[in-house]
């Protein structure tokens, strides 16, 4: 037998070198399909977390999903909820919510995060100090903020009232969450106080980067500090600030905790979003069809933004 | 010493570390071990459940119990995520508006055979366990029950010469209207408005003659006196000013926190208050107690018991245990003393302890009238968001009486 096989592989030596796993897997990793397969682990991940997760959101979305009413089923419903949402004044008043609370809250902890990084960035005397204690908000989680700043805003125990009425700012205690015309703003600079070194870590490190001679070649041709600004370090950050921008736009729009801890989406409504209703619609009704479907709009509107804003930045021409 | 350490020595050292790594998973299952959920507040509550669970191991030292506080709003999220993933703890307090929705889910364990052995039913009466039963089928032991009562400030009654607590609306809002001097802070109400506020709207509409689920169990709100019950209600803010202005926005925090720092003059709550107010109060001088009002249809005070239910079969008899234990003479007290909340064990409710003391008598005498709240699939969600946020509109002006009547209507019809 060996005799045999010795003289087949001496007749036909290229069918055992075929035949062979570690020769074909050394012609397999010289051919162009190689890549590919190295890039296989990485997509069955990917589809995995990302994929499967996304389109079982999308899919539920299209389904009768009611925990609590598992007489109705779990059956395909179409765009029935999507058509019921347009009729669902609450998903209107929390759309336009949404957009008030994430445009101001964005606006203000960028404003806040630039002159933070800028202050930084002077490697004055103390600043690494001034650094850390910056950051500290950001470290605390949304849940310890948000109890923290609904005692500080207390409208019978709050500091911040007692100093405001101590300096004659207001006559009495205000009770900021109770009233409809000061609760969202009040929530608005609360996550701004929380949300603001995010900017600020991104911007200082971006400021890093921005060589010092433009500075100075600026300062010889006389630009001040204001133009220096509008024309070297706004456009230098720009990739910067468009990522910061992007992921604090997504954290803001998908984030109910803090408004779930300071109004719980009240009074009557009035700081309600759309994170907060799709979280109240699936985990207080047990809808999570109808949850899945605000869910989707609130991706949607996301990826929109995401590429609009990439877009009128030009972010991708630098 | 490692010199000296031999390969024999080495050998039988590892068959003696081996000997013990197999043993002592033997000895850790000698104790049966069971996770119950719960969501006690306040330091107050804490105490009384450390109580429990003391007296719970000395009688039971082969189960050891791991308590684990979920917050009361995210209570239902995390039973939903533990039921679908099938990570359920053992045991769980469930409360009577919870159960439909809970049962739903497939939540719940039926104990109906354990509860028909047990030695402590008959100290139950049927009241007890209507609110944790379906079709004829038990799935929880009443722990101890919410039994409603008002708190009042009795040297501010002294004080405005006010002989004592109301008995009917219209004495509760002269009286409310008495106690307030917006000058001096102080306010006769301390309305919940906001979290939790949901569930006196609906009591005050019953109080009019507008209960949720009628006498025959049909589902519905009468819409002329829900109208006139929330025209009431919300007329304390809006036109009579009897209540602070912070009231759309106050939880259960804020109105302990106003009524023991003397915003308040009078609370409606339940008796698991009274400890945490009696230690920022004088009981009997500074405060006393009394049974809630009665409207012009009905005095409406709810016994809303607190159950202990089990939710999955593995350690079922250790689990029947823990459950069971909390119905019993000694732990019932230990957590009146502690917190304030009534014994739901019928035998327990005479003990010398309870009727000698005045403050308790209010919810003695509530036990006589007191009524279960209503229970339907979705009434939580819909009583949270719907009732909730239509009479928030109303207070902060945004809506009428009438309107949030209609979104109440409207948003009761979605739960069918």
């Amino acid at each position: 037998m060996a005799e045999r096989m010795s003289a087949l592989s001496e007749q036909s030596p290229s069918i055992w070198r075929r035949l062979d796993p570690a020769a074909a897997l050394g012609r397999l990793s010289e051919s162009r399909y190689w890549m590919y397969l190295l890039l296989v682990p990485s997509a069955i991940l990917i589809l995995a977390v990302v994929l499967y997760p996304t389109v079982y959101g999308f899919q539920l979305s299209f389904r009768q999903m009611r925990l609590n009413r598992p007489d109705l089923g779990t059956g395909f419903v179409g765009f029935k909820h999507y058509i019921y949402m347009w009729s669902d004044k609450v998903f209107w008043l929390s759309l336009r919510n949404t957009a008030v609370w994430v445009t101001f809250a964005v606006v203000i902890e960028f404003a806040l995060g630039l002159v933070a990084a800028l202050a930084l960035n002077r490697n004055l005397p103390g600043t690494k100090i001034m650094g850390v204690l910056i950051l500290l908000p950001f470290f605390l989680p949304n849940v310890v903020a948000g109890h923290m700043w609904a005692l500080l805003l207390d409208p019978r125990l709050g500091v911040v009232n007692d100093i405001l009425v101590r300096l004659g700012f207001l006559e009495t205690y205000k009770a900021w969450f109770a009233d409809p015309s000061t609760a969202l703003g009040a929530a608005i600079l609360v996550e701004a106080w929380h949300g603001f070194p995010f900017f600020a870590l991104l911007l200082l490190a971006g400021l890093k980067g921005v060589p010092d001679d433009l500075y100075k070649a600026a300062s010889v041709d006389g630009a001040g500090p204001i133009r220096q600004l509008r024309l070297i370090t706004l456009p230098m950050l720009r990739s910067v600030i468009a990522a910061a921008v992007i992921l604090r736009v997504i954290g803001l729009v998908n984030s109910p905790d803090l408004l779930l801890i300071l109004t719980g989406g009240g009074p009557g409504q009035s700081t309600q979003v759309l994170s907060l209703y799709a979280f109240q619609k699936a985990y207080k009704d047990f809808n999570f069809g109808y949850a899945g479907a605000l869910s989707v709009v609130m991706f949607v509107l996301l990826m929109v933004f995401a590429w609009a804003y990439v877009r009128v930045s030009k972010v991708n021409q630098d | 010493m490692v010199a000296n350490l031999t390969r024999r020595g080495l050998m039988a050292g590892s068959a003696v570390l081996a000997a013990s790594a197999a043993f002592a998973p033997m000895r850790a299952l000698a104790a049966t071990n069971i996770n119950y959920w719960h969501h006690f507040t306040s330091q107050a509550e804490f105490a009384g459940l450390q109580a429990v669970m003391e007296s719970f191991a000395k009688s039971h030292p082969a189960i050891q119990v791991t308590q684990e506080n979920i917050p009361n709003p995210e209570f239902m999220a995390k039973f939903t995520a533990a039921v679908v993933s099938g990570s359920r703890p053992d045991a769980t307090m469930v409360t009577a508006e919870r159960l439909a929705d809970m049962l739903a889910m497939e939540g719940l364990v039926d104990i109906t055979a354990r509860v028909d052995a047990w030695d402590q039913k008959a100290n139950f009466p049927d009241d007890r366990w209507k609110g944790i039963s379906r079709e004829g089928k038990i799935y929880g032991v009443p722990a101890f029950a919410f039994v409603d009562w008002g708190y009042y400030r009795s040297d501010w009654f002294e004080e405005a010469g006010i002989a004592g607590p109301p008995a009917t609306y219209a004495e509760f809002v002269d009286i409310a209207k008495k106690l307030t001097d917006p000058a001096k802070g102080r306010y006769g109400f301390g309305m919940r408005g906001g979290a939790g506020g949901q569930k006196y709207v609906l009591d005050v509409m019953e109080a009019f003659g507008a209960p949720v689920v009628d006498a025959e169990g049909n589902i519905g709100l009468d819409r002329d006196k829900a109208i006139e019950a929330v025209k009431f209600y919300a007329g304390l803010f809006t036109t009579d000013k009897v209540v602070p202005p912070s009231a759309p926005g106050d939880g259960y925090r804020q109105i302990m926190e106003a009524f023991r720092t003397g915003q308040t003059g009078m609370i409606w709550h339940h008796t698991g208050s009274f400890q945490e107010i009696s230690a920022a109060l004088k009981p009997g001088v500074e405060f006393k107690t009394f049974a809630i009002p009665a409207g012009p249809v009905a005095r409406v005070a709810r016994l809303a018991y607190l159950y202990n239910a089990m939710m999955k079969e593995e350690n079922a008899d250790a689990a029947w245990d823990w459950i069971s234990y909390w119905g019993q003479t000694e732990p019932a007290l230990a957590l009146l003393e502690k917190t304030g909340y009534f014994p739901a064990n019928a035998a327990v409710v005479n003990d010398e302890r309870i009727t000698s003391n005045p403050l308790y008598a209010p919810a003695v005498e509530t036990l006589s009238f007191g009524i279960l709240p209503a229970n339907f699939v979705g009434i939580a969600g819909w009583s949270e968001h719907t009732v909730l946020a239509a009479f928030q509109k109303v207070l902060i002006g945004q809506l009428s009486a009438e309107d949030a009547v209609d979104e109440m209507i409207a948003g009761l019809e979605e739960t069918k």
